[in-house]
C-alpha cells in the first residue's frame, strides 16, 4: 500500500471531434492501452515535464454548499465542505484515480479469513496542525463519532462496526457484526476525518492535512494556507493559498472560468459544456459514468405500482436516449433501472440495456389492466433536469397510451418531505465507492433509505453473502444476479448515470478524471498546481 | 410633528415584535427542520433524533420563541444552528454589502427616474416622453437575473469592462468595490427605474388637471415652472411613496441578483436559512430587513405630510 | 376612427394591436401550432430553420409554438391575478384613508409587516404550506401584491379625503363606501390606473420568479417567464432561445401601458390643460 498516488499514470483523450477543450475519459483509460494509442496527440504535450511545483493561489468556483455550511464533519452532505475539510484533515483511506482504496492515515490493512476483523497499520510520524503525533487514540476518536448516539450521516456506513480495539500506537482492530471485505472502502467515506482525540470543537481545525484554514465564511469564501515545511505526501499540497468561491449559479461559474476570475469550477452545466469546451484557455474533464444515477422511484407496495406489469411498462416506455441527449446534452450514460454505474468492476455487462419500446410498454399497461394516470413528482431541488427528463418522460409514455400527470413541487425540503413519502418521485443517488454499499443501501429491505419499498428476502440474502466473498469471480456473480433482480423487479427507473463535468484553466495541472467525485475526487485544492 | 414621530417610533417596535412572531409562526409551518434539512437525503430516525437533542429542538417551540426574544432583546441574537457561528458577526459584514449596492443604485436610479419622469410630464407626448416611456417599460419587463444575464454579456464578455462576479471582501477598497459593483447596481437601477419614472410622470401630470393649475396656466406662467412650482409640491405624496417601496425594494428584494452576480448580500443569507430551517438566522434577517422597511416607510410618511400642509392639520 | 369619442394616436394604436393580437394568440393560438405544447421535435436550442422559426428550447420543444401556448397561460393568471389585487388593495387602502384612527394603523402597520419579509420568502413559505397549484398560486401573488397597491392606494386618497369636495361629501352625511366610490376613486384613477399596466407586468415576472423555486406554472404548459428562466444560460454564449419569451413580455407590456397611457390622458385631461398642448 503506497500512498503517493501517480499523478502522471492518466491517460488523456479526446473522443469528442468538435472540440478543442480537452476531455479526459476515464473508461477508455481503463480499457489501457488501445485507448491510449488512439489518442496520443492529445496524451503527449499533457504527460510530459508534469512535475509538480509549488506556488500561487488557485481560485475555486463551487456549488454545493451555502452560508449554513459548518465545520462539523458530522453535517457534511455537499461538495464544498468536502472539498475544504479533506484540505485540512485526512481519511484513513483515499479512493484513487482507478476506484481502488489506497491507504491515507492507514498505511496499510489486512482481514483475518472471512473478513469480520480487520488490522489497520497506521502511518507513523504524521503530526497535527498543534504538533501532536497522528495515533491510534485519534483513530478510534475519530471514528467512534460517528457511531452510537449521533447525528452523523455516515453511522449507517459504520453500524456494522461491532468493536474498535487499539493494538499498539499504530495498529488498530476493528470487529463487524458480519464479514465485508470493503471495510477499506467504508473508511474512505468523507465524514470520517481524522482529528485529535477529544476533540469538540471542530471551529478550530487541527488536522494533519495540507492546509490551514486562512478565512472562514461559509457561503461566501472559505481560504485555505498551505502550512510551512514539506507535506507528508510527496508532491502533493502544492498551493500557497486556496480560495474557494461559493457560486451557486451554474450561468454564473462559467462565465467566472471563461473569464478568468477563477481558475476551476465544478458542475458545469451540460447543457452549454460544449460551448465552454470551444474557448481555447479551457480544459474541461469529464469523469465518465461516475457522477449522479437519475431515477424515479416507484413504491413497490403501493398501488399501482405492486403490479409487476406496471413497473414494466413504465421501464419500457422511458425514451432514456432522448432524454441523455437532450437534458444531459449527451453527457452521460444511459441507466438500467439498477445503480451500478458503468464503470464499476462489478457492473453487469451482460444484462442486456433496456430500450425504449412503446409497444412492449402498451402490452404491460394491458396486461395489468392500468395505463394511468400515473402521479409523478419532480423538482429541480431533487437534481437540475428532473422537470425536464420527467416532461420528456411525459411525450414517451403518450407512445404507449400511458398517461403521466408531472407535478413540480418545491425544491426546499424535497428530502424530507417528498423522497419516501410519495409513491412516485424523482430521486437521485450518487456514486458509492463500492457495489455493496451502492445497492444495499438503496435495495436491502432493511435500508433506511430504500426508497421503492421493495424487498425481497433472496436479495438480501446475496448481498449479504457476498459482502462476506473474498473470490472475486463468486462475487461479481452474485453482484450480477442482484442487479438483475432489481432491474427487472425493482420500483426504480433509473434512466440515466451523469458525467462529472469539471472546468480548469489550462494552467491548472493535476486535473484529471477521479471514479469517485469530481475535482479530482474533491481534492483539486491538494493535487494540483499550477504550470 | 415629535408626538407623530415618537408615536411612529413606538409603532415600528411593535411591527418588528410583530414580524418576529410572524416568521417565527411560519416557520414552525414549513415542512422539516434544520435537523432534516442539513442531513437530507442521509437522514435516518436515529440520527434526527440525536441532532434534534444536541440543539435543543426537542423543547416546546414557545419556549424557544420566548427565549429567543429574551435574549434579543438583551442585543443577543444568538448563534446560528447549522454552524454554531455568532449571528451578528454574520450579518453584520453582509448586511453592510447590501446597504452598500443598495446605496449605489439608488444614486444612480433616484434622480435619474424622478427627473426623467419630472422631464416626461414637462414635455408630455413629446419623443423624449415617449422614448423614456418605451425603453423603461421594456427594461422592467425582463426578468431581473435575465437583465443580469444580458449586462453580462454586453459588458464582461463583449466589451470586457466589468467583472460578472461581485466579489467582495473586508479588505476590498472603495473604489474596487464601486468597480465590483458597478453591474448589478445598473441592473438595479433598470429594475426600479421604470416604476419610479411612471409615477413621478403620473402624478404631476394627474395634479396638473386641478383647477389652480389651470389657474397657473391662465396667470401666463411656464409650463415648467407650473410644474416645478404647483403641481410637483401636491404630487409629492405618491410619488415619495413609490420611492420609498423601490428603496425598500433594493435592501429586502435582491436576491436573484445577488445570486446572478455572487454578490455576498444577506438575501442569499436568509434564502440559505430558510432551506436548512435554520430559525435564528431567519429571525435575524426578518428582523433586519423589517427595520430597514419600517425606517423607510416611516421617513416616507413624514415627508409626505411635511410636503402636503393639509396633512399636517388632519389630526 | 374614434373610441370613447376620442382619436387615438398612433402610439395607442400601436399598444391596441399588441394588446388585440396577443389576446388572440391566447384565444386561438393553439389551433395555429404545427407542434404539440410539450412535444420535443428538435435539439437542444436548435438555431432557427424552416421548421422551427425560433428554434428550439432547451429539450429541443419549438419556441414559438411554446411561445404561442404560453400566452394563455401567462397573460390569464397575469390578469386574474392583478385584478384581484386591486381589488383588495384598493378597498382596504381607502378604508384606511377614510376611517383614519385604529383601522389605519392596524391596516398600515399589517402591511407594513408584511412587505418588510421577502416576497420570496413570504411566497415560499405559503406556498410551502398549501401547496403550488394554480389557485394558491393565484391566490398568494394577489394577496402579496395587493400590499403594494395598499400603499399607494392610501396615499392617493390620504391626499383626497382632506379636500374640499371630499369635506362636503362627509358634512352632508355621505356613508364611508359612496365616498370612497363617488369622491375619491375617480379622482384617483389616474394613477392607479397606471399602476395597474406597470403591476399587470411585474405579476408575469414574479410567476417567473416561482418557479425558481420550483413553485410556478406546472410543467409541461409553458409561461413566458418561465421559458426565459429555462433558456437563460444561453445568452452568455450568444443563443437567442431565452430572447425571444423575454421579447413577448417586453412587447406585451409596452402594449398594455401604451393602451393605459392613452386611456389616462383622455380620463384625466381637462379641456383647458389639453389645449395648452
Amino acid at each position: 500500500m503506497t500512498t503517493h498516488i501517480q499523478t502522471s499514470a492518466s491517460g488523456l483523450t479526446d473522443d469528442r471531434p468538435s472540440a478543442s477543450g480537452l476531455i479526459v475519459d476515464r473508461r477508455e483509460l481503463l480499457a489501457g492501452a488501445a485507448a491510449l494509442g488512439l489518442s496520443t496527440a492529445f496524451a503527449g504535450p499533457a504527460l510530459a515535464a508534469d512535475t509538480p511545483k509549488k506556488g500561487g493561489t488557485l481560485r475555486l468556483g463551487m456549488q454545493g454548499g451555502s452560508a449554513s455550511d459548518s465545520l462539523d464533519p458530522r453535517t457534511y452532505a455537499d461538495s464544498i465542505p468536502i472539498a475544504y475539510s479533506c484540505a485540512l484533515w485526512n481519511l484513513l483511506v483515499e479512493i484513487d484515480a482507478k476506484g481502488n482504496a489506497t491507504g491515507e492515515l492507514a498505511e496499510s490493512w489486512e482481514a483475518k479469513p472471512g473478513a469480520v476483523e480487520w488490522i489497520f497499520h497506521l502511518r507513523k510520524g504524521v503530526h497535527f496542525t498543534s504538533g501532536k503525533e497522528f495515533d491510534a487514540d485519534d483513530a478510534i476518536y475519530s471514528i467512534n463519532l460517528h457511531r452510537g448516539d449521533t447525528k452523523s450521516p455516515a453511522k449507517d456506513v459504520l453500524s456494522p462496526i461491532t468493536d474498535i480495539k487499539k493494538i499498539d500506537a499504530s495498529t488498530l482492530s476493528i470487529t463487524l457484526s458480519g464479514g465485508n471485505a470493503d471495510l477499506p472502502f467504508v473508511l474512505s467515506d468523507y465524514h470520517l476525518l481524522m482529528f485529535p482525540a477529544g476533540t469538540t470543537d471542530f471551529s478550530k481545525p487541527d488536522g494533519t492535512g495540507a492546509f490551514t484554514l486562512e478565512t472562514w465564511e461559509p457561503g461566501v469564501r472559505v481560504v485555505l494556507k498551505r502550512k510551512a515545511g514539506d507535506y507528508w505526501k510527496p508532491g502533493r499540497g502544492n498551493f500557497d493559498f486556496v480560495e474557494i468561491r461559493y457560486i451557486i449559479d451554474a450561468a454564473a461559474r462559467t462565465q467566472a472560468l471563461m473569464t478568468g476570475q477563477v481558475d476551476a469550477v465544478n458542475r458545469l452545466d451540460p447543457k452549454t459544456t460544449n460551448l465552454v469546451m470551444k474557448n481555447p484557455n479551457i480544459n474541461v474533464v469529464r469523469s465518465r459514468g461516475t457522477g449522479n444515477r437519475y431515477a424515479f422511484v416507484a413504491h413497490r407496495d403501493t398501488k399501482p405500482y405492486d403490479n409487476a406489469d406496471v413497473m414494466l411498462g413504465l421501464k419500457y416506455g422511458i425514451d432514456r436516449q432522448k432524454i441523455v441527449d437532450t437534458v444531459f446534452s449527451g453527457f452521460a450514460s444511459l441507466g438500467n433501472d439498477h445503480l451500478i454505474g458503468p464503470t464499476n468492476k462489478y457492473f453487469a455487462t451482460d444484462l442486456p440495456q433496456r430500450p425504449f419500446d412503446p409497444d412492449k410498454a402498451a402490452f404491460h399497461f394491458k396486461k395489468a389492466g392500468f395505463s394511468g394516470p400515473f402521479d409523478l413528482e419532480v423538482s429541480e431541488g431533487a437534481y437540475a433536469g428532473a422537470t425536464d427528463s420527467a416532461v420528456l418522460y411525459q411525450e414517451a409514455l403518450k407512445k404507449s397510451g400511458a398517461t403521466l400527470n408531472v407535478k413540480r413541487v418545491s425544491g426546499d425540503g424535497y428530502w424530507s418531505n417528498v423522497w419516501l413519502k410519495s409513491a412516485f418521485c424523482a430521486v437521485y443517488w450518487g456514486s458509492r465507492p463500492t457495489a455493496d454499499l451502492q445497492l444495499s443501501q438503496a435495495f436491502l429491505s432493511t435500508a433506511a433509505w430504500n426508497d421503492t419499498n421493495w424487498k425481497r428476502e433472496d436479495f438480501d440474502k446475496i448481498i449479504i453473502a457476498a459482502r462476506a466473498e473474498l473470490d472475486d469471480a463468486k462475487r461479481k456473480q452474485m453482484y450480477i444476479d442482484a442487479q438483475k433482480m432489481i432491474s427487472d423487479d425493482g420500483g426504480m427507473i433509473c434512466f440515466a448515470v451523469s458525467d462529472y463535468l469539471d472546468g480548469y484553466s489550462k494552467k491548472v495541472k493535476g486535473a484529471e478524471p477521479h471514479a469517485r467525485y469530481d475535482l479530482n475526487d474533491e481534492r483539486i485544492a491538494e493535487k494540483g498546481w499550477f504550470a | 410633528m415629535l408626538k407623530l414621530i415618537a408615536t411612529r417610533a413606538i409603532l415600528g417596535l411593535a411591527t418588528l415584535f410583530a414580524v418576529s412572531v410572524l416568521i417565527f409562526v411560519c416557520t414552525q409551518f414549513l415542512p422539516g427542520d434544520v435537523a432534516a434539512a442539513v442531513l437530507q437525503q442521509s437522514a435516518t430516525k436515529e440520527t434526527l433524533a440525536a441532532f434534534r437533542r444536541e440543539l435543543g429542538l426537542d423543547v416546546p417551540a414557545y419556549i424557544r420563541f420566548f427565549d429567543w426574544l429574551w435574549r434579543a432583546l438583551h442585543g443577543d441574537l444568538g448563534v446560528a444552528l447549522t454552524n454554531g457561528r455568532v449571528i451578528i458577526d454574520v450579518i453584520r459584514p453582509r448586511f453592510a454589502n447590501t446597504m452598500f449596492l443598495a446605496g449605489y443604485a439608488a444614486i444612480i436610479s433616484v434622480p435619474l427616474s424622478v427627473g426623467l419622469g419630472i422631464v416626461a410630464a414637462i414635455n408630455e407626448g413629446r419623443p423624449i416622453d415617449r422614448i423614456s416611456n418605451i425603453i423603461t417599460l421594456m427594461t422592467i419587463s425582463v426578468p431581473e437575473f435575465f437583465v443580469g444575464y444580458v449586462l453580462i454579456a454586453i459588458f464582461t464578455v463583449e466589451l470586457g469592462l466589468f467583472p460578472s462576479l461581485a466579489t467582495v471582501d473586508s479588505d476590498t477598497g472603495f473604489f474596487d468595490r464601486i468597480y465590483a459593483t458597478t453591474l448589478p447596481a445598473l441592473t438595479l437601477t433598470l429594475l426600479v427605474a421604470a416604476h419610479m419614472l411612471r409615477m413621478t410622470r403620473t402624478s404631476v401630470l394627474s395634479v396638473m388637471s386641478s383647477p389652480y393649475i389651470e389657474m397657473a396656466f391662465l396667470k401666463g406662467l411656464t409650463r415648467s415652472r407650473v410644474v416645478a412650482h404647483h403641481a410637483l409640491p401636491n404630487a409629492a405624496a405618491p410619488i415619495i411613496t413609490v420611492v420609498a417601496l423601490n428603496l425598500a425594494y433594493l435592501v429586502v428584494g435582491v436576491v436573484v441578483v445577488e445570486a446572478v452576480f455572487t454578490y455576498p448580500g444577506i438575501g442569499q443569507l436568509m434564502v440559505d436559512a430558510v432551506t436548512k430551517r435554520d430559525v435564528p438566522v431567519i429571525q435575524a434577517c426578518g428582523l433586519v430587513f423589517a427595520a430597514v422597511f419600517v425606517g423607510l416607510n416611516t421617513i416616507a410618511d413624514i415627508l409626505a405630510i411635511l410636503v402636503n400642509p393639509r396633512l399636517k392639520y388632519r389630526r | 376612427m374614434k373610441i370613447f369619442g376620442h382619436k387615438p394616436p398612433f402610439t395607442a394604436w400601436l399598444g391596441m394591436t399588441i394588446v388585440t393580437v396577443n389576446l388572440l394568440v391566447a384565444l386561438f393560438g393553439p389551433l395555429l401550432t404545427p407542434y404539440g405544447e410539450s412535444q420535443s421535435a428538435g435539439g437542444t436550442w436548435d438555431p432557427p430553420s424552416v421548421a422551427m422559426w425560433l428554434g428550439a428550447d432547451q429539450i429541443g420543444r419549438d419556441i414559438l409554438t411554446r411561445l404561442i401556448y404560453g400566452a394563455r397561460m401567462t397573460i390569464g393568471v397575469a390578469l386574474v391575478t392583478t385584478v384581484l389585487s386591486f381589488l383588495m388593495g384598493i378597498t382596504t387602502g381607502f378604508l384606511a384613508a377614510v376611517l383614519g384612527g385604529w383601522v389605519d394603523q392596524l391596516l398600515s402597520r399589517l402591511v407594513d409587516i408584511i412587505l418588510s419579509i421577502p416576497l420570496l420568502i413570504f411566497a415560499l413559505i405559503i406556498l410551502g404550506v398549501f401547496g403550488p397549484t394554480i389557485p394558491v398560486l393565484i391566490l398568494t401573488i394577489a394577496f402579496l401584491d395587493s400590499t403594494r397597491v395598499f400603499r399607494l392606494a392610501r396615499a392617493l386618497a390620504m391626499n383626497l379625503s382632506v379636500l374640499e369636495f371630499v369635506e362636503a361629501a362627509r358634512l352632508r352625511g355621505e356613508g364611508i363606501w359612496w365616498i370612497m366610490r363617488r369622491e375619491i376613486l375617480p379622482n384617483a384613477s389616474a394613477p392607479l390606473f397606471s399602476e395597474f399596466g406597470l403591476r399587470f407586468c411585474f405579476n408575469f415576472l414574479f410567476v417567473a420568479a416561482l418557479s425558481f423555486l420550483g413553485l410556478g406554472i406546472q410543467p409541461p404548459y409553458a409561461d413566458w417567464g418561465g421559458m426565459v428562466k429555462d433558456n437563460a444560460a444561453a445568452i452568455s454564449f450568444g443563443i437567442f432561445a431565452p430572447i425571444w419569451p423575454a421579447l413577448a413580455i417586453s412587447l406585451m407590456t409596452v402594449g398594455v401601458n401604451l393602451v393605459v397611457d392613452w386611456l389616462l390622458s383622455i380620463e384625466a385631461r381637462p379641456s383647458g390643460a389639453q389645449a395648452e398642448l
